[in-house]
């Protein structure tokens, strides 16, 4: 049998139950979307449709509101059904995939896929987000042919933006429909698989309850105060900036003492039980609803002055008043800056003999404990844990690649000296001669593997191209210190940049170039990307603005001129260049990181694409290419055989999505906007993103590719001055512009029309992009784009002057 | 000099622009209706005696366009000797053309025309499908081109009309409409059949007519404090909002005008003489202001003053621009004559027809309170204000 998901079904409407059908949607799948009739219908409503629906239509509601977006486009919204489980339970019965997300209640769930066992479909697959309640008992009494295709699918909130999937298998699944769910939950919805037993909450809310839980109780112990703890536990530790008492005012301290209460109730025989104990503080808390974000108040809470300025206040642990406070210091904070390395830097913040130090030591220690004691109980492999830590916790690196770089024995040797009980496998694995939890040999990465006591290779999708790997392989062609050259195989070579923020500067023009050469001597195409960590990460973003701005300082236009043209020749030419060239931008891909992929033959876009040209935000336009390639994009979509179009509303798009600055916040939106087109591809997984380019490039190999044909391009002419002269003359009376806007926009507008041209008339490419160029430099000569550039670079935020 | 006298003046019924009840019927549709409903009005006169048919419309392009003066006159019956003109000066269209077709009268060219006007801001939208400002303009000649809100918040801030004053004259425009509505007031309204595209059940759609006989912007449950609420729509820290501002509709207006010897002759009473018509100019950037001009010109042309005219209909484009005429005219003490049944901010604006329109409205009010003088004035875009005097006949 083929299977496939055609349609699915959610049943519960609330925050993960509608992030879950936004997720399905935004990847294209039909969703039926269910929720309780409210108890509380009144009796004269009892059959009115709408009210039925009432809590499911508030759940699809609350899944158009949502911010950030759980949809990736809000017009997706439409592949969602909803409905009520008295109603339309029986639709259930066209889904390929039921899941539920109801009440986290035994009975409820057990009653609930009674029901869906008589009207599912033989083949339907049935799974529960549950996070605490074990799967065996859920299932208990029901068929074997039911339990052959239950398992546990649990998402982290928010569904759209958490990477992780851990996907536990039931008692009796057929390993048929594990990997088929594997398989749909990685390519199809981007998600990163992590293989979980059924245990008491799984593995990423296991250990990282304990990891919070314990860590609260020792902030108790060793008295150090919220902002302290935060600033600890944030990017220093290599975790995401709201840290840990931040972390728990978004998700919401009522989810957070839910699952270690459940935690400490369900692991009777767990060494380390107390340590799900919450602090007094933490019930103090529960009692007076300062449960976070949502209650407007938890560990801190944001107060607005008369003048309307925000203020940041925090909670004192032992009175639990709020007041003002200041970034925390300490010494080991001070030395992790200096760091060079990743090791040092965590060398720094763990071994350190400050008192946060001392305290990072405590908790981190104990955590790495309890997650070696938990292999193989709740996980085959180290991977599995580090892998869950990382996309479930936006953390850069899960526990055991944390120890590695702390060292391991070194770790062990102080735990020892701690008295702290070192798990024996550990022992032995360092006896063995075996230093550390992660080695790279030729090209793979191996894992050390408990059960077997050796190294093993981590396995993954053919499609998932580690550059990272690949470079360690020898795999590296060329490069300079901006930029590499990486052989994919099959005549493929990969583009990296990897300067910051993977900004675009002299060096890596010059690598483009050299990089061509080099392909089109040696290779078949050429792939743009590369794999930049962060989230969402950056393809591109930007040009260097130091660079520019210091030439423009020297007076150094001339040069200025011919290192844009430099790089509008290198974008050109991967269009016009004899063999296909892809780009896989992902992340931010802004200003000259949008040009670079506005000029290739085809985009494979990760789902998660924040593209756009900002560049008048200091005060410039996209000199490039990005506003004749944008306008080139738009019109050659245009089907010949409508003839020559009336051209205003191309310009107007174009023109909005440059003068505005417009950023999408996914793929789906680039598309909308223009950045993409329809030949463009999205890809959710960001794993496969170089892959899926490599693939794309040996298709259109194989189908015989030629360049396309340069041809002059028809343009708006004077017709698009004289529009935006009349509306900027609207929205400067109307103060949305500021003067040196408005100058701004109608230079932009300009150089889109193609100057002093006639309306409807063509011009060569190259005459575009010289207007484009010369007007680049002509703005930097502006002292207000100067200032605005200025402030840019000080200050990280756009000038309006 | 011979004199014009009207003897029909009637109107379609103004609906919302893309929501309204004319969203699906084509200005050809409403134009050719109201004409053929202006000459029913009288059955003594043979549409072969009808000379000719001017057309007011603002935007006479794509579904208004290729002459739909010329065209509207042949479906609406008339023979094929009846000739047929569009006329275009924007929101003064419609009185334009019924000027026009006056004169062919005072001069003794014709014994019978039509003045009319259309507008479907469904079908074009204001500004055209295709704006193409000058693009050699400078800074001053753009102006030209200027939106109407901005004009409308030019207006405000120049002239210190505030933003209480502005919502308080358009609840009381859409009180004075509620209630004539809720009287009957809109004698002149043809009941207009109306195009509608029915869903069938297999997804494809029957064009359908259906009857179509009240204004439908009105707003009786408006108040002051509703109205307030609103956010500026033309300017972050403006006065004119979608509530004070006129609506955009769809609608149609025709007047018959008649010679005395022709009215003689059928024996028919008229209902008004078209007195004078008059134009002038203003600046751009304040086009709003234009009646504020047009009228004492218009009195003075006449030899009337302010006290004179018993009914005054002054086309509500904005609050702002209007109470500001209001202001500077001395006419605030006649409040009680100025647009008795509302005027375009509760029954909209549909830009060519206005003129027409209005004229229709006037017309019905000056008899039905026996007004001697009836004044029709309007501002118009690219900075002009027109005004009409109308004679009631005893």
């Amino acid at each position: 049998m083929a299977r496939k998901i055609r349609q699915a079904a959610v049943i519960g409407s609330g925050v993960m139950g509608g992030g879950i059908a936004a997720l399905l949607a935004s990847a294209g799948i039909k969703t039926l979307l269910l929720d309780i009739v409210p108890p509380d219908i009144k009796a004269d409503a009892k059959n009115d449709p709408k009210a039925r629906n009432r809590i499911v239509a508030a759940g699809l509601e609350n899944v158009r509101k949502a911010r950030p977006a759980a949809l990736m486009h809000p017009k997706e919204i439409e592949l969602i059904t909803i409905g009520n489980m008295e109603d339309d339970f029986d639709r259930l019965a066209d889904a390929d995939w039921i899941v539920e997300v109801v009440v986290e209640n035994l009975k409820i769930k057990q009653d609930l896929l009674k029901r869906v066992e008589k009207v599912r479909k033989a083949t339907a697959i049935v799974s529960s987000n549950t996070s605490g309640i074990p799967l065996k008992s859920m299932s208990a009494g029901l068929s074997s042919g039911f339990k052959q295709h239950f398992l546990g699918t649990h998402f982290f909130n928010p569904v759209r933006y958490m990477k992780l999937l851990e996907i536990i298998p039931g008692e009796e699944t057929l390993p048929e429909v594990l990997q088929f769910m594997a398989d749909f939950g990685e390519r199809k919805l981007g998600k990163g698989i992590v293989w979980a037993k059924d245990t008491p909450n799984f593995i990423g809310n296991r250990i990282g309850t304990q990891s919070m839980a314990r860590t609260m109780q020792l902030v108790v112990e060793e008295g150090l105060t919220v902002p302290e703890v935060d600033a600890l536990f944030g990017p220093a530790m290599g975790r995401p900036k709201t840290a840990m008492f931040k972390t728990t005012d978004l998700v919401g301290l009522d989810i957070m003492v839910h699952v270690a209460r459940n935690t400490y109730d369900l692991v009777e025989d767990d060494e380390a039980r107390d340590s799900f104990v919450l602090p007094d503080f933490v019930n103090n808390m529960m009692e007076k609803k300062l449960l976070g974000n949502k209650t407007k108040a938890g560990f801190y809470k944001t107060e607005l002055t008369p003048e309307w300025k925000k203020i940041r206040k925090v909670i004192d642990l032992k009175t639990l008043e709020y007041s003002t406070y200041d970034a925390p210091e300490f010494p080991c904070l001070a030395a992790a800056r200096k760091a060079a390395t990743d090791e040092e830097k965590m060398q720094a913040m763990v071994f350190g003999d400050d008192k946060g130090s001392r305290f990072v030591w405590r908790a981190v220690a104990e955590n790495l404990i309890y997650a070696a004691n938990r292999i193989p109980e709740i996980a085959d492999t180290i991977v599995e844990v580090d892998n869950a830590m990382r996309w479930g916790f936006g953390m850069e690196r899960g526990p055991f690649e944390g120890w590695d770089l702390m060292g391991v024995a070194r770790v062990v040797e102080r735990m020892e000296k701690d008295g702290l009980k070192v798990p024996d496998k550990i022992k032995k694995m360092l006896s063995a001669g075996n230093a550390n939890f992660y080695k790279v040999e030729g090209g793979k990465r191996f894992f050390y593997d408990f059960a077997t006591e050796s190294y093993k290779p981590i396995e993954a999708s053919p499609t998932m191209i580690s550059l990272e790997m690949l470079k360690a392989d020898n795999k590296v062609v060329m490069g300079n210190a901006s930029a590499t050259l990486v052989d994919l195989g099959d005549g493929v070579f990969c583009a990296e940049f990897h300067t910051k923020m993977n900004s675009l500067n002299d060096q890596i023009i010059e690598f483009l170039e050299k990089a061509h050469d080099y392909v089109d001597a040696n290779g078949v195409g050429l792939v743009i990307g590369n794999q930049a960590g962060g989230m969402p990460g950056a393809f591109s973003a930007g040009a260097d603005l130091r660079q520019v701005r210091e030439a423009a300082g020297a007076g150094a236009f001339a040069e200025i001129e011919a290192s844009i043209k430099r790089l509008q020749g290198a974008i050109q030419h991967s269009r016009y260049c004899p063999y296909p060239v892809v780009a896989a931008p992902f992340g931010l891909a802004l200003g000259g990181g949008c040009e670079i992929c506005l000029g290739v033959d085809r985009i494979v876009a990760h789902a998660e694409l924040y593209m756009g040209q900002v560049e008048i935000g200091v005060g410039l336009l996209p000199g490039g290419t990005g506003c004749s390639a944008l306008w080139r994009k738009v019109l050659e979509n245009i089907p010949e055989s409508v003839g020559e179009l009336e051209l205003t509303k191309f310009f107007i798009s174009v023109f909005q999505a440059i003068a505005m600055a417009k950023v999408s916040t996914s793929a789906a939106e680039a598309r909308a906007t223009g950045f993409l087109g329809p030949k463009d591809r999205i890809v959710f997984n960001r794993d496969h993103l170089i892959g899926e380019a490599k693939k794309e490039v040996l298709r259109m190999v194989e189908d015989g590719y030629t360049p396309p044909v340069k041809r002059p391009l028809r343009v708006f002419g004077e017709a698009a001055i004289g529009i935006v002269n009349a509306e900027l003359l609207n929205m400067q009376a109307a103060g949305y512009v500021s003067e040196y806007d408005a100058y701004l926009v109608r230079r932009i507008a300009g150089v889109i029309g193609g100057g002093q041209s006639r309306t409807g008339g063509y011009m060569s490419e190259d005459a575009l992009l010289a207007l484009e160029r010369d007007t680049f430099v002509d703005l930097l000569r502006q002292e207000k784009t100067i200032a605005r550039i200025d402030h840019m670079l000080k200050t990280g935020k756009p000038l309006r002057n | 000099m011979k004199e014009a006298y009207i003897v029909s003046a009637v109107r379609t019924p103004g609906c919302k622009r893309a929501k309204g009840a004319f969203k699906d019927t084509l200005p050809l549709d409403l134009l050719s209706f109201i004409l053929k409903s202006s000459v029913e009005k009288i059955p003594q006169l043979d549409p072969r005696d009808i000379d000719d048919v001017m057309v007011g419309c603002a935007f006479p392009e794509a579904e208004q366009g290729l002459n739909i003066g010329r065209n509207a006159s042949k479906l609406a019956g008339f023979p094929d000797k009846v000739s047929g003109a569009t006329v275009n000066r924007f929101c003064a269209s419609g009185l334009e053309a019924i000027a026009d077709s006056a004169l062919r009268i005072i001069s003794g060219w014709a014994d019978v025309t039509i003045g009319a006007g259309i507008e479907s801001m469904t079908y074009v939208p204001m500004g055209g499908n295709m704006p193409r400002p000058y693009p050699p303009a400078d800074e001053e000649e753009i102006k030209l081109f200027i939106a109407m809100g901005t004009t409308a918040e030019n207006v405000a801030n120049r002239y210190n009309i505030t933003r209480e004053q502005q919502d308080e004259f358009a609840y009381h425009s859409q009180m004075k409409a509620a209630n004539a509505q809720k009287n009957g007031l809109y004698t002149e309204i043809v009941p207009t059949p109306a195009t509608r595209f029915a869903a069938q059940a297999n997804g494809t759609f029957k064009r359908e007519t259906f009857l179509q006989d009240f204004d439908d912007g009105v707003r009786a449950d408006t108040t002051v404090e509703g109205l307030a609420k609103l956010r500026p729509a033309f300017s972050l820290t403006g006065s004119v909002t979608a509530g004070n501002s006129s609506q955009t509709t769809d609608g149609a207006a025709a007047a018959v005008l008649m010679s005395a010897e022709k009215v003689k002759a059928l024996g028919i009473k008229p209902i008004a003489k078209f007195k004078l018509f008059t134009t002038v100019g203003c600046r751009s950037d304040e086009m709003g202001v234009g009646p504020r001009y047009a009228i004492p010109k218009l009195l003075d042309k006449a030899g009337l003053t302010i006290d004179d005219i018993g009914l005054w209909e002054i086309n509500e484009a904005f609050a702002s621009q209007a109470l500001y005429c209001i202001r500077e005219l001395g006419l605030e003490k006649y409040m009680d004559r100025i647009n008795v049944n509302g005027g375009a901010i509760a029954l909209g604006h549909p830009l060519g027809c206005t003129g027409a329109k209005l004229c229709a409205t006037l017309l019905a009010n000056m008899q039905a309170r026996g007004a001697k003088y009836g004044v029709e004035s309007m501002c118009i875009g690219g900075g002009m204000g027109a005004a009409a005097l109308f004679e009631l006949c005893e």
